[in-house]
């Protein structure tokens, strides 16, 4: 389903860059130009210049700017305090609040029209996933060094058998899950938007979606995080 | 947002993610049973790796929907204890 109208993609195509009119492009610089990645530097340009605009000098007592920073970073602080132990929350902070970020407003940015979601392409989902997957390997081996296999053999000896493929499946399943949820979800509503602005967009048909698409676009980044967060404290924790 | 608001929207977070997983378990469950019967026994084994997989797949779905399940349990009773 390709989108009626990507303002980005139409200015490197007046530029005369090799813009891919499938989903991915063959040679290097048209997968350069393909549309997520396009999309994905907006998503960056965009949090970045928002920031440095807000809180270019900070002050004691808090503008609007550096007001709205301090709700949405104090906030998520908490959130991850509460779940992952003050330690950790102090340690991670940097990484999950930047995904938290990128994930929100890059699924928000789809509701505007002439945008498109880096997050409803497989590619960063996937992306995504496997930086947090394989860091929650490696907290787990540098929490406990070679007995990070205790996390895969449960309780008693004569369980092994059964529960070592029990956990290594749903261990992999993690990866499947946290990549394919994200992307099915903004898929979905982008697609769904575009069929329903296709068939009646001058009865604005859309607007019922879009709205659910706000409540969608939040939850399914607090998702990802919820679960980044509880991946990082399970494999910082003890053994059963 | 209020407070209801937000409760509903962590709601969603904790548990709207339950299906998704528990489908990817045995997904993955099955796929390794069949890849096993199929490229790496060459067909001998046929059709037992895929039910072992499937099994095994279905067990470990039910094991992250427990712990999902365990895991909001003790965080309802950890504030319990605080008081």
């Amino acid at each position: 389903m390709e989108h009626p109208i990507l303002f980005i993609s139409i200015i490197l195509e007046k530029l005369g860059l090799p813009v891919p009119h499938g989903l991915v492009g063959h040679t290097f610089l048209e997968q350069l130009c393909a549309p997520y990645m396009t999309y994905t530097w907006l998503v960056m340009a965009f949090l970045f210049l928002v920031s440095k605009l807000t809180l270019g000098n900070l002050e004691m007592v808090p503008g609007k700017g550096q007001n709205f920073w301090e709700l949405v970073i104090g906030g998520m602080d908490d959130f991850f305090a509460d779940n992952m132990g003050r330690e950790m929350a102090d340690k991670f902070f940097p990484m999950i609040a930047t995904f938290a970020l990128y994930i929100a407003v890059g699924n928000l940015i789809g509701l505007i029209p002439g945008f498109m979601s880096p997050t409803s392409s497989l590619n960063t989902t996937l992306a995504l996933t496997l930086i947090v997957w394989i860091s929650h390997h490696i907290i787990g081996f540098k929490e406990h060094g070679l007995n990070y296999y205790k996390h895969f053999i449960g309780p008693v000896w004569w369980l092994i058998p059964l529960l070592l493929p029990i956990e290594l499946i749903s261990n992999l399943a993690r990866l499947l899950s946290l990549s394919i949820r994200l992307f099915g979800n903004i898929m979905a509503k982008e697609t769904l938007l575009a069929i329903l602005f296709m068939l009646a967009g001058s009865f604005f048909a859309p607007l019922p979606i879009m709205i659910l698409g706000v409540l969608v676009s939040v939850v399914q980044a607090m998702v990802f995080v919820l679960l980044t967060v509880v991946y990082f404290s399970q494999a910082q924790a003890h053994a059963h | 947002m209020s407070g209801v608001k937000k409760e509903f929207v962590q709601l969603l977070a904790n548990y709207g993610h339950v299906g998704f997983t528990f489908v990817a378990s045995i997904v993955i469950g099955l796929g390794g049973g069949i890849y096993l019967d199929q490229k790496v026994f060459d067909d001998r084994t046929s059709p037992w790796f895929t039910f072992i997989g499937l099994a095994f797949g279905i067990a470990a779905g039910y094991k992250t929907l427990l712990e999902i399940l365990w895991r909001n349990k003790e965080k309802q009773e950890k504030p319990k204890r605080e008081d």
